[in-house]
């Protein structure tokens, strides 16, 4: 007897579909698995014929061949225990043949037949919508998470008799066993708006900070704050994606999907918030961007549409850094394997904090005893191709304790987060139909077109150029920076005080070397 | 000649003090004899440790002729050797305690002629301590007056560059080889010192900057000046150490005043409290030098008296540090300008002592426009300060 399941396989943060083929003929006794398997996929058999026989399901001794197709992709994780069994049950004649067609299965097995959660259930369940399969079942604890996709059914199932049962009967026996999950798309993007528990009206003082932070949320410039400890670098880098404009549903899909395949969703159902992620400092270069034996989403990918904080970024491992070149040009990382590519979408904005010196208290000569040479080596540990991609650089005050009473709160969230909506449609309407879509992103060729001058900033730029001694490249920058703070006054044009602006706070390599 | 091979190859001993060495020249005037004698000799007469080293190196030396040869190679790399004996010999040196029995030295040595100033300071020196020195370089070098100093980081270094910018002459006094340039950083102040002053040293050419140096050199630097200018110093310092061979020495020092808040002004204001010369401004500090420098010219056991009056003399009026004129700017860069230390500040501090209130933006704008007309310096991203 022959039966086939559909299934799926993860490809990065894309799936495709998978079908499970059984095949049981006479012969001796064995089970037999094909299809380019993975270690994990090939012990599936043993979870299988161990759950069947606890569901009290007695399987023939027969000989059966199992194949995973296309038999050319490589098969990992142990979604595919659920597909087997239910094609060996089908195979074995155990519910009538064709209930199970058009349904796509994913799950683990225990040996005493519940079904576990796996990862990566939201784009396979994307991609069966798309394929066109009206049905899914899936583990109990990612049915939320699937059910986010229009047009398609999707179950959730805590066990193999349930699954059974429910291929067992027809119609409307079938709703009552596994109800399809629901979720209110409006309610959760509408919860995780106002879910936003960090605001920026905490940050006492720092106005010159936080003046920093809305720019670059605003053009989604890279930012580094300096500063003494405990003056709030991390308090102020918290409530960046805070400020960004709401995840729109896709983004929200899209950052959905890798926290999915990184097996990192919980028990949520949809990630509507921007996530915050902050690596310690020893995180190695494959769990920042993304790898390892069996390929997952990194760090920065986590970050995706959001912000990637970099603590004590002097303390990170130079190889470290250095891996996020690429994917930051690119904003996605490709992982290129034997198997073949993978492509995690890693669109992210990096902010990075640091003491200025070890001791951390320079400028302040009363307090810092760091030598210059001490300094200029503390500042040399940060990879210089990082600091290039860096476009703001503000240096925090170190805050005493009678002012943090006093202070004013300042600005809060929301209304910074008004003028960053306003300068992000901005940029929308000015990069319709390029490839990228923020100030921070422009390409040094479009600079003339988005980033023109007048006579009279021309000058200026030229003069800051010999002032400060700026590089090619840092000029490109200052002209960058200065039409996200034009676009956040409300100016067509970028004027002298938005260049001025933007040239305090390039990048502290150069002021660093002085 | 012979002397001075001999006399150099005493030097070239490192840990032989000036008076050890002359004992050995005491008690064998002859090199040869020097050469010959027996290691028991050596022991009985200095300490076994200092017996050894000196044994070692006369195990090493041969004969005269290697001395000659060790000599003559350090004429062809262009470094010079005076001794005591020789009337080229630094005659303030003479006079102070442990003198060292000759100099190694690059350029010139510094004549007996005219005021000789010492500057030194910390090595990590804040923006008024760079200020100050580099003003009292600038005007030191202007009025002709030779200034010594031992060509580190901070201080030295500053004071060093800004009297050679002003045409001036000036000396270092190094803690390694004259071969060597410590710290590098200072290149271009060492190449400059070669060709229009010198640079100078105890210790024979190749030495490494060890730390152990530093403390027996800055005997040198008092001793090679007149005064003594402390620019600023921590309390805990070499600076100091400096300080106290300078009055062994007999040297006046003068002390720049700092702020009781900066811990940098820490150890001169402490010195100030015993009691030394206050620094208040070059031309007033360099009239006191010259009179009391004339008055021990002639008379000098006699203490020096001077009537403490609260009249200022003619001429001092307008005088002092940091009286710039104000630049001509707008009525609002003028109120920046005004709201800008010798420390850096950060602008949130500038915007507080700004009468006007202005935005953020406006006084970061404000800052960056200064720095582009040259009266202000961005320190680090958010910190400015006054040129």
């Amino acid at each position: 007897m022959y039966s086939t399941i559909i299934s799926g396989a993860l490809l990065g943060v894309n799936a495709c579909m998978v079908h499970v083929e059984v095949d049981v003929t006479s012969g001796l006794p064995a089970i037999s698995m094909v299809g380019s398997l993975g270690g994990e996929v090939r012990e599936a058999k043993e979870r299988v014929m161990a759950a069947m026989k606890n569901a009290g399901l007695s399987i023939p001794p027969k000989h059966v061949t199992i194949n995973l197709s296309p038999a050319d992709l490589r098969k990992e994780g142990t979604a595919y225990d659920l597909p087997i069994a239910v094609a060996m049950l089908e195979a074995f004649s155990f519910f009538k043949q064709g209930s199970a067609t058009d349904i796509l299965f994913l799950g683990e097995l225990g040996l005493n037949g519940e079904i576990k959660p796996v990862r990566g259930v939201l784009p396979i369940v994307r991609e069966a919508a798309k394929q066109g399969i009206k049905e899914c079942i899936v583990p109990a604890a990612n049915a939320r998470e699937g059910a986010v996709i229009p047009d398609i059914c999707v179950r959730g199932t805590e066990s193999l008799e349930q699954v059974l049962c429910f291929l067992l009967s027809e119609g409307e026996e079938r709703e009552k066993l596994l109800p399809v999950s629901r979720v209110s798309i409006e309610e959760l993007m509408q919860e995780g708006q106002e879910a936003n528990e960090n605001d920026f009206a905490e940050v006492k003082g720092q106005e010159a900070a936080k003046r920093a932070a809305k720019i670059a949320a605003a053009g989604f410039h890279n930012l580094l704050m300096l500063g003494p400890p405990g003056a709030g670098k991390s308090m102020i880098a918290k409530r960046i994606p805070g400020i960004m404009p709401p995840l729109t549903l896709e983004e929200s899909l899209e950052v959905t999907a890798i926290y999915s395949v990184a097996g990192q969703l919980g028990d949520r159902s949809l990630i509507c918030q921007r996530p915050f992620q902050s690596p310690h400092h020893t995180i190695s270069a494959p769990a920042l961007t993304g790898g390892g034996m069996r390929p997952k989403p990194g760090m920065i990918s986590l970050a995706h549409r959001s912000v990637l904080f970099l603590d004590e970024l002097p303390e990170f491992q130079r190889s470290s850094l250095d891996s996020l070149r690429q994917p930051m040009e690119d904003k996605k990382v490709q992982i290129s394997r034997v198997g073949g590519n993978l492509i995690y979408p890693a669109d992210f904005m990096l902010v990075c904090a640091m003491n200025p010196c070890p001791c951390g208290y320079f400028p302040d000569r009363n307090r810092c005893r760091c030598t210059q040479p001490q300094i200029k080596q503390y500042a040399g540990r940060v990879s210089g191709p990082i600091l290039d991609r860096i476009d703001l650089c503000v240096e925090l005050q170190n805050v005493d304790v009678l002012s943090l009473h006093e202070a004013k709160s300042g600005e809060d969230s929301a209304s910074m987060r008004r003028d960053v909506e306003r300068v992000r449609a901005i940029q929308a309407k000015r990069f319709h139909g390029k490839r990228y879509r923020f100030n921070g992103d422009i390409q040094a060729a479009d600079m003339d077109e988005f980033c023109s001058l007048g006579q009279e900033e021309m000058r200026c730029m030229e003069k800051l150029y010999h002032e400060l001694g700026l590089s090619a490249r840092s000029y490109h920058r200052i002209r960058k920076v200065a039409r996200t703070i034009a676009d956040l006054e409300g100016e067509e044009r970028i004027r002298t005080p938005h260049l001025l602006e933007a040239a305090m706070y390039r990048p502290a390599q150069e002021v660093w070397k002085a | 000649m012979e002397e001075t091979y001999y006399m150099q190859w005493l030097q070239s001993i490192h840990h032989l003090s000036g008076k050890s060495a002359r004992k050995v020249l005491e008690l064998y005037p002859d090199p040869g004899e020097l050469l010959r004698d027996a290691r028991e000799h050596w022991e009985q007469m200095f300490s076994a440790g200092q017996g050894k080293i000196l044994w070692e190196r006369i195990q090493e030396t041969r004969s005269l002729q290697d001395m000659q040869e060790q000599y003559e190679k350090l004429m062809e790399k262009g470094i010079r050797f005076v001794h005591e004996r020789q009337k080229e010999y630094p005659a303030r040196l003479k006079m102070i305690p442990d003198a060292p029995l000759g100099l190694y030295y690059k350029g010139k040595l510094p004549g007996a002629e005219g005021l000789t100033v010492a500057m030194i300071g910390a090595r990590d020196c804040s923006e008024y301590g760079s200020y100050v020195a580099r003003e009292l370089g600038k005007y030191l070098g202007q009025r002709g007056i030779t200034v010594i100093s031992g060509m580190a980081r901070g201080i030295d270094g500053i004071s060093q560059g800004a009297v050679l910018e002003a045409g001036g002459e000036s000396y270092a006094v190094l803690g390694c080889g004259v071969d060597i340039c410590y710290p590098s950083s200072n290149r271009n102040i060492y190449d400059i010192l070669v060709e229009r002053g010198g640079v100078l040293s105890t210790y024979p050419p190749g030495t490494k900057p060890l730390g152990s140096n530093f403390p027996p050199r800055n005997r040198i630097v008092s001793g090679l000046a007149d005064a003594l200018v402390v620019v600023e110093a921590r309390l805990k310092s070499g600076t100091l150490s400096t300080v106290d061979m300078a009055l062994e020495q007999g040297r006046e020092v003068y002390v720049v005043p700092g702020r009781v808040t900066d811990r940098l002004s820490d150890g001169c204001n402490r010195l100030l409290r015993q009691g030394a010369g206050v620094f208040l401004d070059p031309e007033s500090f360099v009239e006191e030098l010259e009179e009391s420098c004339f008055l021990k010219r002639i008379s000098p056991i006699k203490e020096r008296e001077k009537g403490i009056s609260m009249e200022r003399s003619p001429g001092e009026e307008g005088r002092g540090m940091n009286r710039e004129k104000l630049p001509e700017l707008s009525a609002e860069l003028l109120e920046l300008w005004q709201a800008l230390e010798y420390e850096p500040r950060s602008v949130a501090d500038i915007r507080e002592h700004v009468k006007n209130t202005l935005s953020l933006q406006q006084c970061s704008t404000g800052l960056m426009q200064l720095v582009l007309l040259g009266h202000a310096r961005q320190v680090f991203s958010g910190y400015f300060s006054k040129v």
